[in-house]
């Protein structure tokens, strides 16, 4: 291509990525401007930014304590579904019989139940066995929708290593366990890291599961700033700051897992 | 071998199939909670459903929801990525930023639209009127709201299209592209006859997962109308929401459930159908 559709090409992407970007930037602006700023028409550029509402917010507000409920969500989620996921995953990526596709495909399957179909079950068993506003149901509800996808994705590691491997180590005397262990489980750990970071994704976004299964002593990021809402005004710079808080860590995440997030996005169907 | 997958499907049995036909057994019920009195209901939950106006409003918008976002989302995604894909430098940095939008917390990412499009103080609004443009009721308005919800789902899953699309293309033999282009081929020949066709299971892989998700979508449009005016941006799974945890009617709800289970099923099996006619597979 001509260097001058290049660059046209370059200036059209750049645009549109700052139009796709503007209700991000905005919501950040709001939450570094006095109110009297945030709300003139037309929109000011110009001010002194404050950090007060991030420190309102977080602190007294108590966002941090909600940060840590999420935390503890996601860590919990992570260390039952990525284990189990992991040995479920290697058994299916190292069987070729029919049994393990047909397994394989109605994990896939379990994708198209509607979440909601399952929030009610949860949510009846957790009032039957007084478990609302526990951490404990709120993780097995994580685990339950990870799950298949956890499977799918270490699946998708497990087969890029050569099955020799495996062969290579028994005939070295391992048993299926130890090669597993000692073998091929350390040449698929930055995968372990991809899907635990996934996983712990997942459970940091999730809202209706975290809607209907916590409460007050457990509540999770996602209801405590649904909860400030978009809609009065006066909570606005309040709820800015909180949002933008809570959007770090995805951010953080896309950077760390970005030559993975396609594998990830497609249940490893698709390897970037 | 089976003895590694063995702890994985016994906590799938417990935390997925169990509550799913539990969930199934509840819609055969009378079940309202907080009330002892459970009665056997048949299939009286699911006619009940089916011969009820709101029923049919509700899976009316979620198609038209889902069917308008999904295409404007291929579209765009699948532009942006042919763009990616002509582009070569920053492409890392473009994709990357116009990904945020997909891994931000999708009930914040509601809050940050809905300080676009609400009304008066809104960046959108405030911007119109300062060019002396008088704007729609974005979020008020029937119509305009099922356009911003849709707007919104566009905004939050195209890049999940754009970059699974861009993987696609990178994955392309060029020596076929160079010697179409040898050919004499123009780029939308090359776009519609070598492309496309190319693309196309990988197009449809994304369309079914697309579909899939986009039924089971709530916190955008909780946060950003939630379900309103009156039922404009009510999906199917906003209503059932209201049915089992407002009204707490935990057997309607789960027939609604599985009803909107039966109606995913057979949309994807309908992709898949398609899929296979044309002789080969996405994986």
């Amino acid at each position: 291509m001509k260097p001058r559709h290049q660059i046209s090409l370059l200036v059209l992407l750049s645009v549109f990525t700052f139009i796709n970007l503007v209700p991000i930037l905005w919501g950040l602006l709001i939450s570094i401007k006095q109110p009297a700023d945030a709300f003139s028409i037309p929109p000011t550029l110009i001010f002194e930014p404050t950090l007060l509402f991030h420190w309102e917010v977080w602190v007294e507000r108590g966002f941090f304590s909600f940060l840590i409920n999420s935390l503890i969500v996601a860590a919990g989620t992570i260390c039952i579904s990525v284990p189990l996921g992991t040995l479920a995953a290697y058994g299916l990526a190292r069987t070729k019989t029919k049994y393990a596709s047909t397994l394989l495909f109605s994990l896939l399957a379990i994708r198209m139940l509607p979440q909601i179909l399952l929030a009610i079950p949860f949510f009846v068993m957790a009032r039957y066995l007084s478990l609302i506003d526990t951490y404990l149901m709120m993780i097995l509800a994580m685990v339950a929708i990870n799950q298949p996808f956890t499977i799918w994705l270490m699946r998708s590691f497990f087969v890029d290593v050569p099955v020799e491997l495996d062969e290579a180590a028994m005939i070295d005397g391992c048993n299926r366990w130890q090669a597993f262990w000692h073998v091929v489980l350390p040449t698929v750990r930055p995968g372990l890291a991809v899907t635990s970071l996934f996983s712990m994704l997942l459970a940091y976004n999730e809202f209706l599961f975290a809607l209907i299964l916590t409460g007050s002593r457990t509540k999770t990021l996602p209801v405590a700033i649904a909860e400030y809402g978009g809609e009065d005004i006066n909570y606005w710079s309040l709820s800015a700051a909180g949002a933008i808080g809570i959007m770090l860590p995805p951010v953080i995440f896309t950077i760390l897992v970005q030559r993975h997030l396609i594998r990830g996005l497609t249940f490893g169907a698709v390897k970037g | 071998m089976w003895l590694f997958m063995a702890p994985s499907v016994l906590v799938i049995a417990l935390v997925l199939f169990y509550p799913f036909f539990s969930a199934v057994y509840y819609s055969f019920f009378n079940y309202y909670l907080g009330s002892q009195a459970i009665t056997f209901a048949g299939f009286d939950n699911y006619t009940a459903l089916l011969s009820e106006a709101r029923f049919w409003i509700t899976m009316g918008n979620t198609f038209f929801i889902v069917g308008a976002s999904v295409a404007l989302q291929l579209v765009l995604g699948l532009a942006l990525a042919l763009a990616l894909y002509a582009c070569t430098r920053g492409v890392r940095l473009i994709s990357l930023l116009n990904f945020l939008p997909h891994v931000v917390t999708p009930v914040v990412g509601g809050i940050f639209l809905k300080w676009i499009f609400v009304g008066r103080w809104g960046l959108l609004d405030a911007t119109l009127i300062s060019f002396n443009i008088f704007p729609p009721d974005w979020l008020g308005d029937p119509d305009w709201a099922r356009f911003t919800v849709i707007m919104a789902d566009t905004w939050k899953f195209m890049p999940f299209l754009m970059l699974v699309l861009y993987a696609g293309l990178q994955a392309f033999d060029t020596a076929l592209l160079e010697a179409a282009r040898i050919d004499g081929a123009s780029n939308w020949q090359l776009l519609w006859h070598i492309i496309l066709p190319m693309m196309k299971p990988l197009i449809l892989f994304v369309v079914a997962i697309r579909t899939m998700d986009a039924f089971r979508f709530f916190d955008l449009i909780y946060v950003l109308t939630n379900g309103g005016p009156g039922t404009a941006t009510e999906t199917i799974t906003l209503y059932t929401y209201q049915i089992g945890f407002r009204l707490l009617e935990v057997g309607r709800a789960s027939a609604l459930g599985v009803l909107t289970l039966i109606v995913v099923a057979m949309m994807v099996a309908l992709l898949i159908w398609f899929m296979q006619r044309r002789g080969r597979e996405a994986f």
